[in-house]
């Protein structure tokens, strides 16, 4: 009995190791491509336009979707990576992003698109990410709003903190005396879920407002732990008026839907938010463009514009070539240009991209971008968290009233030098 | 040549993977084990062996009876052990390893070993601290909460009312709704919908630091006490009617009657419920994460402030009880063998606390 069961485990043994060795044997298979992106609001024209790139390239084509309210792109990615689910394409967000998947990133230099843009992720000279599109924030006005209240529109693209102060005053003056008890002068969102607005989108200006496109010193001091005391002053100072004339309830506990749907209503003379959200716009029938932050007391003159993300490709994937390929495709052919513009409504990074987007805020990003007036983006290069988890609630006592300004602004110092 | 998507293949080879790298182990070690223990070493007794000695041989190790039925029980139990070991031992110990080492999270394998590194850190974090006491402080009052409230609704629905199945199950209900879905359910009940209901409820109790935990367990006790409720409702239903009608007879109130009759027969019941509670408390997460997501923002208790030397108060997270915590320290600061670590402490600090609970509960059992 004994014999027959060792017998038994022996043979199921070798049938195991044969059927599964030849398992390993080559088979021509087709090429396959997985795309791994955050951007849930793409996520079916994307799909749509990869899918047909597969097809007319004889490669399937997976594309998984992570982002938004519900899903934790960082956290899933590492998943991915833990269980083995490799994808050939990710996403990084800048250096962040960069020093945590080093390892995976392939380097993708002396690909064709790369001389077609200036916005390429590079370390040291050496080019690593794909810029996925040129985002862009600004304080987004309603221009029906600006004009009824009697708002001189273009002499704010030169702006003081006190001439916003004037605006804010006269919008809150011109609802005041036509009834308009619920329209809102600053649609913002700075409580729980929405700390990116705040600690990130906000927080930027003090690293990069009034300063040149790669000038690094504000960002490099904040990761040596040194504070610019100066420009925090003024940063509190435009929170602060921003959170004076901020609605209360949207301020505490709106969401992402209250923030930006007060604003697409229409009840909002200006929102704090960038041009991604022009998928929530499709109903609005006023015109908007976007305003300078004034995070300096005086002469803020650019909105703030970068690549937030881009395409990486898996270095111990199977299909680099073919991620490779299709990254090219993206840049280059009039599909990939018509997708990203047209599909999408991305602002593509491409100098050779002569399509204009549709949607307004878009178009109002590539307008103060091709005039050049840009400051940089380097909220992504503060360290792991330091934004959304320790600036972030900050911001939102501050906006409760719960710390003064001068609390908010030790609590900073303290932050950065912690 | 075998088709390499055939679905049955794959599933053979499988069972074979699992049957060569799982069994074939188990079996190979169960003869060995006995062959070592029949054949070659003969265990003999005489005068000179020890007691310990002499106890092994005749329960365990020897060829008498005794110890031959003995071992048939450990042979029994080797299934379901290595089952546990390779699913609880083995991961358990991986992560014990991995708190010593620098791992960021991926599966580079360029983690380093730093020894006790990750430990100093943690006890030297002011934060992880405050995450501890609010962990407590919101598991004393919700355990609290969840129990009366249980055992309240029990005794209501074990009353002879018309359509107590009906209120039983609906009680039980929220038990079955996900704690991701209820949070964003009662985030918009406590922020939109009772604020515009009255002014009493505004502002929500979700804004502010000092209130958002009341809210976490509002939420959770209406969740959670009615599966707590069964618990009672079947202990409750297991009292002899005889002792009741006896009480009755003798005059005792309804009072009376639930002290000194109700109260001790459910002790068991108590016992149990505690511990759940306890657990489900300590590691609440989901529900916060929808509800809260760690916040409102608060400035750090005085006190947990100036134990760590801080002159001003950090602002904190009133609500990062520390399994969100933990999951922060792991996936947004990508710190992985810190939050490991910090995991490996919060398992010794459950341990403690529900191994303390359970004794003194049953010691309490025994005296009711």
């Amino acid at each position: 009995m004994k014999k027959l069961i060792v017998l038994l485990v022996v043979m199921m043994a070798l049938f195991s190791l044969t059927a599964c060795s030849a398992d390993e044997e080559p088979v021509e298979e087709p090429k396959s491509l997985v795309i791994f992106q955050n951007k849930v609001e793409i996520d079916e024209v994307m799909r749509t336009y990869a899918e047909a790139w597969g097809a007319k390239n004889d490669v399937t084509v997976t594309l998984k979707t992570c982002g938004g309210d519900a899903c934790a792109y960082g956290t899933q990615i590492l998943a991915e990576f833990q269980a083995n689910e490799q994808p050939d394409i990710f996403v990084i967000e800048g250096m962040g992003g960069y020093n945590i998947y080093k390892d995976k990133i392939l380097d993708l230099g002396g690909a064709a698109w790369t001389a077609d843009t200036e916005l390429e992720f590079a370390v040291d000279g050496t080019v690593y990410g794909f810029p996925v599109a040129v985002e862009g924030w600004g304080m987004a006005y309603n221009k029906d709003i600006l004009n009824a209240a009697g708002v001189d529109i273009a002499a704010l693209e030169d702006v003081s903190q006190a001439e916003y102060e004037e605006v804010f005053k006269k919008i809150q003056a011109y609802y005041d005396t036509n009834g308009m008890d619920d329209y809102v002068v600053v649609s913002m969102a700075a409580g729980a879920g929405m700390h990116w607005v705040t600690g990130l989108h906000n927080f930027n200006g003090y690293l990069s407002a009034g300063l040149d496109y790669s000038d690094s010193t504000v960002i490099d001091k904040l990761n040596n732990k040194e504070v610019d005391t100066d420009r925090l002053n003024q940063l509190a100072n435009w929170a602060e008026l921003l959170f004076t004339y901020g609605d209360k309830t949207i301020l505490t506990t709106g969401t992402y839907d209250d923030q930006v749907g007060t604003f697409a209503k229409g009840k909002a003379a200006f929102v704090h938010q960038g041009n991604w959200t022009d998928s929530s716009y499709a109903d609005s029938d006023f015109e908007m463009g976007y305003l300078p932050h004034a995070t300096m007391t005086e002469g803020n003159d650019k909105i703030f514009i970068g690549a937030p993300s881009y395409y990486v490709v898996n270095k111990d994937s199977a299909n680099t070539e073919v991620a490779k390929m299709f990254l090219e495709d993206l840049a280059a052919t009039a599909e990939g240009h018509d997708y990203m513009v047209n599909k999408a409504n991305m602002v593509p990074a491409f100098n050779s991209v002569t399509l204009t987007p549709k949607t307004p805020l878009s178009a109002a990003v590539m307008e103060w971008n091709q005039a050049g007036k840009a400051y940089a983006w380097w909220q992504n290069d503060m360290p792991s968290d330091f934004g959304m988890g320790t600036l972030g609630p900050i911001y939102e006592l501050f906006a409760k009233g719960e710390i003064t300004k001068d609390q908010f602004i030790s609590q900073v110092t303290a932050a950065i030098k912690q | 040549m075998i088709q390499k998507d055939n679905i049955a293949v794959k599933i053979v080879c499988f069972l074979a993977s699992v049957v060569v790298v799982f069994f074939l182990p188990l079996y190979s070690l169960v003869l060995w084990i006995s062959k070592l223990l029949n054949h070659e070493i003969v265990w003999e007794l005489d005068d000179r062996t020890g007691p310990v000695r002499r106890f092994l041989v005749r329960n365990w190790l020897g060829s008498n009876a005794t110890a031959q039925q003995h071992r048939i029980f450990i042979y029994f139990l080797l299934p379901s052990f290595s089952a546990f070991f390779v699913f609880v031992t083995v991961p358990f110990l991986h992560g014990l390893f991995l708190s010593l080492t620098n791992w960021s999270g991926l599966n580079t394998g360029s983690e380093v070993f730093i020894g006790l590194q990750n430990y100093v850190v943690i006890f030297k974090d002011a934060r992880f601290a405050y995450s501890l006491y609010r962990t407590v402080l919101y598991s004393v009052m919700n355990i609290f909460a969840i129990n009366v409230v249980a055992f309240f609704l029990a005794i209501l629905v074990t009353q002879e009312l018309r359509f107590k199945n009906i209120y039983r199950a609906g009680f039980f209900m929220p038990n079955l709704i996900g704690g991701l879905v209820l949070g964003y359910i009662w985030q918009f009940i406590f922020n939109r919908a009772l604020v515009s209901a009255s002014e009493f409820f505004n502002p929500s109790l979700l804004i502010s630091g000092e209130t958002a935990l009341l809210g976490l367990i509002i939420v959770v006790t209406w969740q959670y006490a009615g599966y707590i409720m069964m618990i009672y409702v079947a202990a409750i239903q297991n009292i002899p009617q005889d002792l009741i009608e006896a009480s009755k007879i003798d005059g005792a109130n309804a009072w009376q009657r639930l002290k000194t009759i109700t109260l001790p027969l459910v002790a068991q019941a108590f016992t149990v419920s505690m511990f759940l509670t306890l657990v489900t408390s300590f590691k609440q997460f989901d529900t916060v994460m929808s509800l809260t997501q760690g916040g409102p923002g608060a400035i750090m208790t005085h006190w947990i402030g100036s134990m760590y030397g801080l002159v001003e108060m950090p602002v904190v997270q009133s609500t990062n009880l520390i399994a969100i915590n933990i999951y922060q320290e792991a996936f947004s600061k990508y710190q992985m063998g810190v939050g490991q670590a910090k995991a490996i402490v919060f398992f010794i600090f459950l341990l403690a606390i529900s191994l303390l609970q359970v004794y003194y509960n049953k010691r309490r059992e025994v005296e009711l």
